[in-house]
């Protein structure tokens, strides 16, 4: 192309709103860079002794955690989904959407409360042996380690793969499977010859979010005293201060990210079904008798264990405490959560909307920008709270001769102590929950109405405010609770970008548990809960109106 | 005095493929009304786009009374040139009535002139009742209306129609043409009105051209013809 026509397309696609977005871009992408060239970087002696004597453990359990977990979190998702769309029974509806109910519960705080329930002073235990008389094999319940990161895991996360089976189900399959149920196949027959094959690339991809929360990981992991990459990079930095070495860890994990990836694309891509998209919804079969009770005490016990066990115990443990913890400082707590959460939701929904709105026009660019600032999702919060603290410890060193100019003393670590570097760890992580939900909204409307606006003689800043945002606030208003909520669960990269004392509700359980005060941690935990559910909330009226 | 003037105008979607305008001229007079035929697919509505700016040409020069708008040098955006246009499916803006759809388009004129001008343009089209109304609550042929009126309210210098009447029930197309054309002559508005159907220009332009696909691709040829009353 022409230099002057290359200037001339710049005209027409060239302003603020690319000025900020680009910005915008660097900002995200620049800790991640980051944390990658710390592999041409000469390693130090801690990386030696982690890579001899350390690693290698690490690696093995983070395998045998993915693993299993994937595996069973399949396993329970796609039974329930297809159980609650191939099938009719009571209190089915109920059951629908009511298990997504256990994402509402951070594992973290699941972990703590079955482990506590199952000790020998637990319930469960003293209930046994002073009603009953019962003494059980410690052993057997002993709820730690492995063990018990898989089981939570695999009940608190199975709804990833149970939300992306059952909307899979429900809308495309019902040709295939009315057809092998004519054919006269047995259920289980069209189960493991139909619907599994069918549902794979929607299954995978929902394993795929399973297993990147797993490997995220810090708060089950480390409350078990399981040592996998992710609570590694924890150790050096709070035990030696080594950001390099912490940088190499993160990069580490950043591959096995990459590789999960791409073979979660592999495995998707294979085989590609030319669904018809004119198709029905599956009409479910009524259940009867024995089935039917038996599908209903399945769901209810899942559901119990999920959500309704947990919650009930952390309110009788919140009864106990609730004068010692309810007061003046959890007040403080709570502000300063819902305040950090509400800036950066605010913050990444307005980047988001900016973003979003560049990248309706129609080249190339615009669509590797797009990628580039939802990337924070796929990586865990602790690689990019490490790449957020080295960019700020280096910034730091950039400007000191500014700070003791400034008269603020010689080399004083102002912005990486400060909240900003928080927020801005924030924004990164979770840029991609707001963006996806603007997106939604922008390519509801499409650009037809902004191309009118435009030909009615308002620039493009005056057509944002005045036609394109009143008609995606909805969106926006759904992408702001749904990255509140993400934000507020949030915990391995609070815990490693707060400043010193500065508390969230999940650092505060995180601590409370840590330091054995579980029952202090109740409230907490509840107030946790109680926000998530929001989001569950959101999630169902959006289901319910896509339905309509 | 020459209203819209285009010159050698080619443009493609995709560098790769066959231009969809390809080397295209035509100029039309203040007050004309002319009508551009073709089938589906032969970059009617792209030929609109381009005039109105939303479009960038691969080559070839735009003008609009005598000022350049889009040259191999130069692009004025949507906003500046003065173009208005009524799409095919009406586009009115579904969270303002009727009412803010009309005001939508006058930006820099006072107050008082924007009352007169609502109100004489919801006399242009016969609306007057439906002021307050909101857009789902119009029948299609009540949409199109203000759609029309809307496009007309800043006094742009062309009007450009992409198939007015694709969306009305054909029964009602004789006296809804008659009527568009009195509008327009009513107004001395310069339009361009494209569509596939040959009744809609013998209804109501002056002249036509017909834009068809030759070979693979899709090239536009011109044919002019004078309107018999
Ligand atoms: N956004 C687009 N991207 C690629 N090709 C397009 C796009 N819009 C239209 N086309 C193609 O350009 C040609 C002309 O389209 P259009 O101007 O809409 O035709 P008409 O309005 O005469 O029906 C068609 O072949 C169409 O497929
Ligand atoms: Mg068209």
């Amino acid at each position: 192309m022409k230099l002057e026509s290359v200037k001339r397309y710049a005209k027409k696609e060239l302003n603020g709103w690319w000025i900020i977005s680009l910005i915008g871009a660097a900002v995200i992408l620049l800790p991640i860079l980051y944390v990658f060239l710390e592999i041409f970087q000469e390693p130090n002696e801690n990386w030696y002794q982690i890579r001899e004597y350390l690693l290698g453990n690490y690696v093995i359990n983070t395998i045998i955690l993915v693993f299993f977990t994937g595996i069973l979190t399949i396993f329970l998702g796609v039974t329930l989904a297809w159980l609650t769309s191939a099938y009719d029974f009571p209190f089915r509806k109920f059951f629908r959407w009511g298990l997504i109910l256990p994402l509402a519960i951070p594992p973290y705080i699941a972990a703590y409360t079955y482990r506590t329930m199952l000790s020998y002073t637990g319930i469960v235990q003293s209930t046994l042996r002073n009603q009953w008389d019962v003494q059980i094999n410690p052993e057997l319940l002993s709820f730690s380690s492995l063990r018990g990161a898989i089981f939570v895991f695999t009940i608190f996360l199975f709804p990833y793969v149970y939300i992306i089976a059952r909307a899979f189900l429900e809308s495309q399959s019902s040709s295939y499977i009315e057809n092998a149920r004519l054919l006269g196949r047995k259920p289980t027959a069209v189960f493991f010859k139909i619907v599994l094959p069918l549902a794979r690339p929607a299954i995978i991809g929902g394993a795929g979010l399973v297993i990147f929360e797993v490997l995220s990981d810090y708060g089950v992991t480390s409350y078990f005293g399981i040592h996998t990459i992710t609570t590694a990079i924890f150790q050096t930095w709070f035990g030696m201060y080594d950001v390099d070495t912490a940088m190499r860890l993160a990069a580490w994990l950043m591959f096995i990210i990459i590789g999960v990836f791409i073979l979660e694309r592999l495995l998707r891509q294979r085989k590609r079904y030319h669904l018809s998209n004119k198709s029905k919804p599956l009409v479910p079969i009524k259940l009867k008798g024995v089935p039917a009770a038996a599908a209903f005490m399945f769901c209810t016990i899942v559901l119990s264990l999920g959500f309704i066990i947990p919650l009930f115990q952390l309110i009788a443990w919140a009864g106990l405490t609730f004068d010692k913890v309810w007061d003046i400082s959890f007040f403080t707590l709570l502000t300063q959560t819902v305040s950090i959460a509400a800036i950066s939701t605010a913050i990444i929904i307005i980047v988001a909307t900016i973003i979003a709105n560049v990248c309706r026009s129609k080249w190339a660019f615009p669509y590797i920008l797009s990628k580039v600032i939802t990337s924070g999702y796929s990586i865990p919060g602790a690689i990019i709270a490490i790449g957020v603290l080295a960019v700020f410890i280096q910034l730091d060193e950039t400007l000191a001769p500014l700070y003791s100019y400034m008269g603020l003393g010689d080399a004083p670590l102002l912005l990486s102590m400060s909240i900003v570097m928080l927020i801005v760890g924030y924004v990164i992580r979770f840029m991609a929950t707001g963006y996806n939900a603007v997106e939604v909204g922008f390519e509801k409307i499409g650009t037809k109405y902004t191309e009118a606006s435009r030909l009615l003689g308002h620039g493009i800043t005056k057509t944002f405010f005045r036609v394109e945002l009143p008609l995606i606030k909805g969106a926006l208003f759904s992408g702001f609770i749904l990255t509140f909520v993400e934000i507020c669960k949030e915990l391995p990269l609070v815990l490693l970008l707060r400043p010193f004392n500065f508390e969230t509700l999940a650092t505060k359980t995180f601590q409370y548990a840590k330091d054995e005060m579980i029952h202090e941690a109740a409230i907490p935990s509840l107030m946790i809960i109680a926000i998530s559910t929001m989001s569950v909330v959101v999630f169902h009226l959006i289901d319910k109106r896509v339905k309509k | 005095m020459k209203i819209l003037e285009i010159k050698g105008l080619t443009f493609s979607f995709t560098k790769s493929k066959e231009p969809v305008i390809n080397d295209f001229s035509f100029s039309m007079n203040k007050g004309e009304i002319v009508g551009i035929l073709g089938q589906s697919g032969s970059g009617k509505s792209t030929l609109l786009r381009l005039i109105a700016g939303l479009e960038i040409p691969n080559k070839g020069a735009i003008h609009i009374a005598e000022a350049p708008v889009v040259t191999e040098k130069l692009f004025v955006q949507p906003e500046d040139r003065s173009v208005g246009m009524v799409f095919q499916d009406y586009v009115l803006f579904p969270h303002m009535t009727v009412k803010d759809n009309l005001l939508f388009g006058l930006v820099r004129t006072s107050r008082n002139e924007r009352k007169s001008r609502l109100k004489e343009m919801l006399e242009l089209v016969q609306m007057e009742e439906f002021e307050l109304r909101y857009p789902h609550e119009l029948s299609g042929g009540q949409q199109q209306r203000i759609a029309l009126a809307r496009a007309l309210a800043p006094q742009p210098k062309v009007l450009l129609m992409d198939e007015p009447f694709s969306n009305l029930d054909s029964d009602l197309k004789d006296s809804i043409r008659l009527e568009l054309r009195s509008i327009l002559k009513k107004t001395g508005i310069t339009c361009i009105l494209v569509t596939h159907d040959r009744n809609d220009v013998e209804a109501i332009c002056d002249r036509s051209i017909s834009m068809s696909r030759i070979g693979d691709g899709n090239v536009s040829s011109i044919e002019k013809r004078i309107r018999i009353k």
